[in-house]
C-alpha cells in the first residue's frame, strides 16, 4: 500500500481515463483507485496503469468474464486478466456474479442469473476455476436487475452467499445494487444486508441510479441516492467497516464531484464505527 | 442441456429479438445492450461519426449489431467488421469512401493495442556488413498497419479530427498509408508509393532493403531484423 492509503477500510474512486491526468496531477488522498480490468489489457495501457500504481493502491475490476454464463470459461480473456495483475499487483480483482455470453455471442452487460441450486454451483465451479488460473482469491460483485431469468428456488442474498460459500470467493457488495433490485423485483433491501454474512463480504460498491418509468436504472451517471446511504449506513452497521469504492461511469462530472462522494462516505463510515464504539 | 443453458439461450433470444411490449425490464436490458455497443463502435470510428451524423450511425450501430454479434467479453474488440458492413450498407452507398476511413480508424485502434517488443538492435546490426543489408529479413513494429484506398482517406480523418471543419486539404487521389504507435497514439501519414510498397514487402516477410530503410528505423516503423545464416 501507498503512503496515502488511508487506514485499512479507506474510500477510493472509480478511475476513468478522463481523469487520469488530473489526478496524477493532484494526487488526492484516496485508499485505492478501481479501473475497469479490460481497459488495460495490452502493453500500452498496461504501462499507464502502471504510472497510476507508483501513487495508488489499484483494484481490477472486470466486466468481462461472463462468470455465470453457460458457455467454456474464456481462457484467453482470463490469460490477459492474468498478466495485467502480474503488471499492476492489485488490491482486489473482482468480476460480478452474472453472465454475458451464450453460444459465443456476448452481449457484454451484466444479465441477471436465476436463484437456482443449479446455477450457484455451476457459477461457483467456474469461478473456482478462475480463481485457480489467477492465483489469488476473486471479488464477485452482485449486479442490478430489471427482471429475472425465472423463478428461483432462494432470495438473492442467498444466492450470492451459496456461491460465495462454495467457491471460496469474496463479495464485492453493490449497496446501489441492493438498493434498484429491492425497488424493481420487490424486496426489502435491509432483510438483504441482514442476510449476509460478514466475514463473506470484502469491499463496498456505491454508485448512482435514476428513475426512469417503474424502474430504477443502474446508470452510475448520478451521485449516490439518499437512500441508498442510509443503506450503506445499515451495511457498515451490520457487516462493518470494508474498503469502499465510488464509482460514476456515464457523464462523467469533475473530479472533484466525486472526491466528494467519498468525502460523504467516510463520514457515513466514522458514524457508523462511533456508533459502533459508544 | 442444463437448465441454466435453456434460461440464458432464451433470454438472449427474446432480448435481440423478440418482442419486448409490456416487458419493462427486457426493453432496459435491450436499449442498455445496444447503447454499450453503439458507445463502443464511437469510441473506435470517431470521424466515420462525424462524417454520418449521431442519428445514421446509431441506426448503422443497430443493424450492425444484429448482423456482427460481439464475440469478446473486452468491448475493446468490438467492431472490427464494421467498415465491412459498411461498405456493403446501401445507405452509405454516396459516400465511397467511407469504408475505407472505418478500415484506417480500426487500424489505429488495432496499432494502439498492439504489444510492444524489444528496441532495435543497432549492435547486432553493427556486426553485418552494409553490403549485406539486402539479405536482412526486417521486421516491422507490431503497432504498424499499412494500408491502400483509392480516395485521400488521410486528408480526410485530419480533416474531421476535433476542432477542424471537416474540409480535408485534398478531395482527390490515392493514399498509402502508413499507422504507427507514438507515445501510446495511433500516429497517421501518407507515403511515397514506392517506400510504402517497400514496407508492404517487408511486412510480407520478404528480404528486402534501400537507403529509405535507415529512416523508418529510427522511427521504430521498423523494429527488428534476422540475418541470414553467416558462411565464412
Amino acid at each position: 500500500m501507498t503512503a496515502r492509503a488511508c487506514g485499512r477500510a479507506g474510500v477510493g474512486i472509480g478511475l476513468r481515463a478522463q481523469h487520469l491526468r488530473e489526478i496524477l496531477e493532484r494526487l488526492p488522498a484516496l485508499a485505492f483507485v478501481e479501473v475497469h480490468s479490460e481497459n488495460y489489457f495490452g502493453d500500452v495501457a498496461a504501462a499507464a496503469l502502471e504510472r497510476v500504481r507508483r501513487d495508488y493502491a489499484v483494484s481490477l475490476h472486470g466486466v468481462g468474464l461472463s462468470l455465470g454464463s453457460s458457455d467454456p470459461l474464456d481462457e484467453q480473456h482470463l490469460a490477459k486478466l492474468d498478466e495485467l495483475a502480474r503488471r499492476i499487483d492489485p488490491i482486489f480483482v473482482s468480476d460480478h456474479l452474472s453472465w454475458s455470453s451464450i453460444d459465443g455471442r456476448f452481449l457484454n452487460e451484466l444479465l441477471p442469473l436465476p436463484f437456482t441450486r443449479e446455477a450457484a454451483a455451476h457459477t461457483a465451479s467456474r469461478i473456482s476455476r478462475a480463481q485457480d488460473r489467477l492465483g489469488r482469491v476473486l471479488l464477485v460483485e452482485n449486479v442490478s436487475a430489471y427482471c429475472t431469468l425465472g423463478p428461483g428456488e432462494m432470495s438473492e442474498w442467498e444466492f450470492v452467499s451459496e456461491v460465495a460459500r462454495r467457491s471460496g470467493c469474496r463479495l464485492l457488495l453493490d449497496v446501489n445494487n441492493i438498493h434498484v433490485n429491492a425497488a424493481n423485483l420487490g424486496f426489502d433491501g435491509q432483510r438483504y444486508i441482514e442476510g449476509i454474512d460478514p466475514a463473506l463480504v470484502a469491499q463496498f460498491h456505491l454508485g448512482g441510479h435514476e428513475a426512469r418509468d417503474a424502474m430504477l436504472v443502474d446508470t452510475h451517471g448520478a451521485r449516490v441516492a439518499r437512500e441508498v446511504w442510509s443503506l450503506f449506513a445499515e451495511a457498515v452497521s451490520h457487516i462493518g467497516e470494508r474498503p469502499t469504492l465510488v464509482e460514476w461511469d456515464t457523464d462523467l462530472p469533475p473530479l472533484d464531484v466525486l472526491l466528494d462522494e467519498a468525502r460523504a462516505a467516510r463520514l457515513v463510515i466514522a458514524d457508523g464505527a462511533a456508533r459502533a464504539a459508544a | 442441456m442444463s437448465a441454466l443453458a435453456a434460461r440464458q439461450r432464451e433470454f438472449a433470444r427474446r432480448l435481440l429479438d423478440g418482442p419486448v411490449d409490456g416487458e419493462a425490464g427486457l426493453a432496459v436490458y435491450r436499449a442498455s445492450v445496444l447503447s454499450n455497443f453503439t458507445t463502443a463502435l464511437a469510441a473506435t470510428y470517431p470521424v466515420v461519426l462525424r462524417l454520418v451524423g449521431e442519428s445514421f450511425f446509431a441506426e448503422a450501430a443497430r443493424r450492425f449489431a444484429t448482423a456482427h454479434p460481439s464475440t469478446s467479453g473486452d468491448l475493446n474488440q468490438y467492431g472490427d467488421q464494421f467498415p465491412a458492413f459498411l461498405a456493403a450498407y446501401p445507405h452509405a452507398a454516396s459516400l465511397p469512401y467511407l469504408p475505407d476511413v472505418a478500415r484506417l480508424e480500426w487500424a489505429c485502434h488495432e496499432s494502439e493495442r498492439a504489444p510492444e517488443v524489444a528496441p532495435f538492435d543497432f549492435e547486432a546490426l553493427a556486426r553485418i556488413e552494409p553490403d549485406r543489408y539486402g539479405e536482412l529479413r526486417f521486421s516491422l513494429h507490431p503497432s504498424v498497419r499499412l494500408m491502400e484506398s483509392a480516395h485521400p482517406v488521410v486528408a480526410i480523418r485530419e480533416a474531421n479530427a476535433p476542432g477542424r471543419d471537416g474540409t480535408p486539404s485534398r478531395a482527390e487521389g490515392r493514399d498509402f498509408v502508413l499507422v504507427r504507435r507514438v507515445d501510446g497514439g495511433a500516429v497517421v501519414s501518407s507515403l511515397d508509393e514506392g517506400e510504402w510498397r517497400l514496407l508492404s514487402r517487408i511486412g510480407g516477410g520478404e528480404a528486402a532493403f534501400d537507403d529509405s530503410l535507415a529512416r523508418y528505423v529510427s522511427q521504430g516503423v521498423i523494429a527488428g531484423f534476422t540475418a541470414p545464416p553467416c558462411e565464412r
